[in-house]
């Protein structure tokens, strides 16, 4: 209690002004007057009393001094004075303050940002509870990176690996309309067994989520919000548990929202049990070997490991591909894959983010080199300043507080600062997130972060502060001597200054280079040919009936769909400015993921040759032309090619040469194939190729056609159709009359993807085009900084060398002499730097390489053209500081010396 | 100052405590007479032990202090023992005895030089 008592009074010490001072004087003064009296009194002189009193009293100063600091606190007092001090210092060299503010808050500021985007997609730990247990199976084969499980499968591989004992839950992917007037969206849904959540690991923010009892066919369909969907269609509306809502035909009961999650691959707005769907109860699903449409993960054993489960995993499947070579395809490479849950969530983003991370720790390095070069500099002009302090009593230990006192402020002020243009930074950098991961939505800037900023300050502040060096205890003396004089700083110093630029030239360059290779990857991007002969073209899927009415093919639906969609188009035909519409699924530049095995005829595979795959895509008459794909043979369709008429098709190029290489196939036939088109709406009935038309950069710019098979849009179920609408000026412009038309006829249909070619091109670019950009101001940043750097040591070191350049000049040498001396000074820095930033922009070259498209890693004319560019930036940055040597009046310069 | 004893803080605070106990109110100078008589003039004083103490006393809340007029009217500064100093002077003074005489139990019994 009296601790506390006195601690209160000590801070409030802190404040008392200089009325407590006076009273102390006072105090004294008034023992100091009763003892001279005292001694007067006992008969000694006046003179001598007072000597005696003053005597004993040992001293008034001291005395105040040891009551002062039991008044307050006196560490608090040292520290706040030495901030007020380096405060005060700061304020004197203003350009110098700003500068290294500046450079820091530009590097802390980078080194944030993108940490905290790595931290929210890779370093975080899952919502999910225990996150770490779960783990991810993946199967894939040649032709697909992702295809699932089939439920014959799953079966097996509970069956057959104990260490997935703490259970495995499935969803397959699917989509439904959520119904409700104008509002009408297609959902991504996931198709959840009972145990799913459980082993999941995910919680309830509202409600309850679905559990074991709601499996199986005669129960109540149910739904469970994602907390995103949730948000964004609901507005966090807490009464929503319980209402029913219509999805596709059915009426569903909301039962709960679960706590925001990730999903993988892909996002997910609400999970349903399986009694939705009928097909996913049907024969066909449970005992389709071939029917992969099941996502898995599960939960480790508590005792299990990683390897054990791979392991166990390999042997179910090695079994399953021995008791079932027709499922399993020799010639594809069907494998499996166990892989951490957080792993699998990041692995898109992994990559493009250390780089992003090295890219930013590059400036935060070449800046903190800056900040201590400037550092060095300053301290050697001020070591005069700090000369005369040691003089004046300060200890070694006060004048190390000092600097760190200073340095303390510099990088407080530049993570403050820093933090500033992170916070800015982080929304450009969740739109990049959201490319490459789904765990974008945990990206922000919190305590963690925050921690991280300081302690990167903190840590930044010390090293300063070691950099500036003191003299040891005891050598003031010889500093003393020379503090008169202007100094050099001492071999040593200049030694690390030097060595300081080097590094920040190679950095510089490092970054350049990366930058540069990343631009040509945006460049030659945007440069590929969509196939497309036009841009001028605005697409809108409107999807009437979802894939599960498709799939169980309601003939009368798929009627009336068609009927509208032709409605359609022969409306937005008559818009003004329109010159032609087609009809068609899924839209031109868009990826499909309904893709199966095809044969053709006379075609044979060679054993071990992996089966060929064709997407299954639908195109009416106009199609071809309103979308600019060039037809390269044969006919495009026509009215003829009606629902009852002859079966045919046109392929695309890849798939032409796939089949038949070097024949024409005009007229040959061919037809899907597999096990697994018993459980699609489309047949395996073999089809006329009437046509060929040019590949599209449907899977994105970066990515290889695949084989493509167009049937007439009247010949297969209309499922997720969508317009193709050309036109002769500005495709933006037909948005809203064309919108206007759809939602007239289709008032509840949901209408999504309403973009221009151009949008959609652009949005494939756009993660390339950040990434570049991010990289490219991070390398041109790193080249100014290092400018400074340069011409900044130079510049010191002309100035350190007046002195001796005067000597020279008075001995003969010309200003031109001088002024390449400098110059070679610093071309040697600037030189090695060269070398050692080009060796290290190979090597980052060869990580970054699957970043890469259209330009080769070790791309000689980025590395010269960067190496160029360095070069000459390089010069100047010497050249200014030569100049000025070669200025130097001979006679000023002996003289001041 | 051969010969004269260094004081320890807490023995201080306990001299300081037990000379206003006894004499009541009292400015500085008169608390550093009577602790340098009390103790034979062995103990010597000086401000920049006595003050630093009292500050320190009257922080914990022991002592009080105010401004007074002098026995030879002059202001001084006259510090008074609280109710909690008079506490903590009755709990030390009793440990010292207790402390003391079992120190002298152990030494054995020795004539002051």
């Amino acid at each position: 209690m009296r601790h506390v008592r006195a601690l209160l009074a000590r801070i409030a010490g802190l404040f008392s002004g200089p009325k407590a001072d006076a009273a102390l004087e006072e105090e004294l003064q008034a023992h100091l007057d009763m003892e001279t009296a005292e001694n007067i009194r006992r008969g000694m002189a006046p003179e001598e009393a007072r000597r005696q009193a003053l005597l004993a009293s040992g001293g008034l100063t001291q005395a105040a001094e040891a009551v002062r600091d039991q008044r307050g606190l006196p560490w608090i007092e040292g520290l706040t004075a030495d901030i007020r001090y380096a405060l005060r210092s700061l304020r004197r060299s203003p350009a110098f303050t700003a500068i290294v503010v500046l450079t820091l808050a530009l590097g802390i500021g980078a080194t944030t940002a993108i940490f905290s985007v790595v931290r929210a997609v890779l370093l975080k730990p899952l919502p999910h509870r225990e996150g770490n247990r779960l783990v991810y199976l993946r199967q894939s084969n040649d032709a697909a990176s992702e295809i699932g499980f089939s439920v014959p499968e799953v079966r097996d591989i509970r069956a057959g690996a104990p260490s997935l004992g703490g259970g495995i839950a499935e969803w397959s992917s699917w989509t439904a309309v959520l119904q409700g007037g104008e509002g009408a969206a297609r959902m991504s849904i996931g198709l959840v067994t009972g145990n799913f959540f459980e082993v999941m690991g995910l919680s309830p923010v509202l409600g309850r989520l679905t559990r074991p009892s709601d499996d199986g066919p005669g129960v109540p369909p149910v739904m469970v919000l994602t907390h995103e969907f949730w948000m964004s269609r609901f507005g966090g509306d807490s009464s929503i548990v319980g209402r029913r809502v219509r999805v596709d035909r059915n009426s569903v009961t909301v039962i709960g929202v679960m706590q925001p999650a990730p999903f993988f691959p892909s996002r997910v707005d609400a999970l349903f049990n399986m009694v939705i769907s009928p097909h996913h109860l049907s024969a066909t699903m449970v005992e389709g070997r071939t029917h992969r449409m099941t996502e898995l993960v599960a939960r480790l054993a508590p005792a299990a490991s990683m390897r054990q489960a791979r392991s166990e995993v390999a042997a179910v499947y090695a079994r399953m591909q021995r008791d079932f070579p027709a499922a399993y395809d020799p010639g594809s490479h069907y494998r499996v894959e166990v892989v951490p849950f957080q792993q699998v969530l990041g692995e898109r983003a992994r990559l493009t983010l250390w780089l992003l991370m090295g890219a930013a720790v590059f400036v935060m390095i070449i800046s903190a080199a800056n900040v201590a070069n400037l550092t060095l500099m300053r301290g050697v002009r001020r070591e005069h300043e700090l000369v005369t302090r040691a003089a004046l009593g300060a200890g070694l230990a006060r004048l190390r507080r000092l600097l760190l006192a200073e340095n303390l402020l510099l990088t407080l002020a530049g993570a403050g600062l820093g933090v500033l243009i992170a916070l800015g930074g982080v929304r450009l950098l969740i739109a990049l997130a959201e490319r490459y991961s789904p765990r974008a939505g945990e990206i922000r800037v919190d305590t963690v972060v925050l921690g991280f900023a300081l302690a990167l300050s903190l840590v930044l502040a010390i090293l300063l502060s070691l950099v500036a060096s003191l003299p040891k205890e005891g050598t003031f003396a010889s500093w003393f001597a020379a503090g008169g004089h202007r100094m050099s700083g001492g071999l040593r110093k200049q030694r690390l200054q030097r060595a300081l630029v080097v590094v920040q030239v190679a950095v510089s360059v490092v970054l350049l280079a990366g930058a540069g290779l990343l631009t040509r990857t945006m460049i030659s991007l945007s440069n590929v040919r969509t196939g497309l002969t036009t841009e001028e073209i605005l697409t809108m899927q409107i999807p009437l009936l979802t894939l599960g009415q498709a799939a169980i093919s309601d003939p009368q639906a798929d009627v009336r769909a068609k009927e509208q969609y032709e409605l359609m188009r022969s409306e937005i035909a008559t818009l003004p400015g329109v010159s032609v519409v087609g009809l068609g699924s899924p839209m031109p530049l868009r990826s499909s993921d309904v893709a199966f095995d095809v044969k053709a005829e006379g075609k044979t595979f060679a054993p071990g040759e992996a089966a060929a795959t064709a997407e299954v895509r639908t195109a009416n008459p106009e199609f071809f032309r309103a979308a600019g794909i060039p037809l390269l043979a044969g006919r495009e369709f026509a009215a003829t090619d009606r629902a009852d008429g002859a079966a045919v098709v046109i392929i695309n190029q890849a798939l032409a040469e796939r089949l038949f290489p070097g024949e024409d196939p005009i007229g040959k036939r061919a037809a899907w194939t597999g096990d697994v088109l018993r459980f699609t709406p489309i047949s395996g009935d073999w089809r006329t190729i009437v046509g060929v038309v040019a590949n599209t950069q449907d899977g994105g710019l970066d990515a290889r056609p695949r084989g493509v098979m167009f049937v007439p849009f009247s010949q297969l179920v209309a499922f997720s159709g969508g317009l193709v609408i050309r036109t002769d000026n500005d495709a933006e412009a037909l948005v809203a009359p064309a919108t206007r038309i759809v939602r007239r006829i289709a008032p509840a249909a949901p209408i999504e993807n309403v973009r221009t070619i151009a949008q959609i091109k652009d949005e494939s670019v756009s993660p390339r085009r950040l990434n570049a950009a991010l990289v490219s101001s991070f390398g041109i940043l790193a080249m100014i900084i290092a400018a400074v750097g340069v011409a900044g040591v130079l510049a010191f070191s002309v100035s350190a060398r007046t002195n001796e350049i005067g000597i020279r000049m008075s001995l003969g040498a010309d200003s031109g002499r001088m002024q390449r001396m400098i110059l070679k000074e610093g071309g040697v820095l600037v030189a090695l730097g060269l070398v050692l930033g080009v060796g290290g922009g190979f090597l980052a070259a060869g990580v970054m390489r699957s970043l890469l498209f259209g330009v080769a890693p070790h791309d000689p004319a980025t590395f010269i053209g960067v190496a160029l560019m360095m070069a000459a930036i390089g010069t100047l940055a010497c050249w200014i500081p030569a100049r000025r040597a070669s200025r130097i009046d001979p006679a000023i310069a002996i003289r001041v010396a | 100052m051969a010969g004269k004893l260094d004081i320890q803080q807490g023995t201080l605070a306990l001299m300081v405590l037990k000379t206003l106990d006894v004499l009541g109110p009292l400015h500085g100078y008169g608390i550093a007479r009577r602790i340098e008589e009390t103790s034979r003039n062995r103990l010597s004083l000086n401000y920049g032990t006595l003050y630093p103490a009292l500050l320190k006393l009257e922080q914990e809340g022991f002592i009080t202090a105010e401004w007074r007029q002098s026995e030879n009217n002059r202001r001084a500064k006259f510090y008074a023992l609280s109710a909690a100093g008079r506490k903590r002077l009755a709990r030390e003074a009793r440990e010292w005895h207790q402390t003391a005489d079992l120190i002298a139990a152990f030494l054995g019994r020795r004539e002051a030089p």
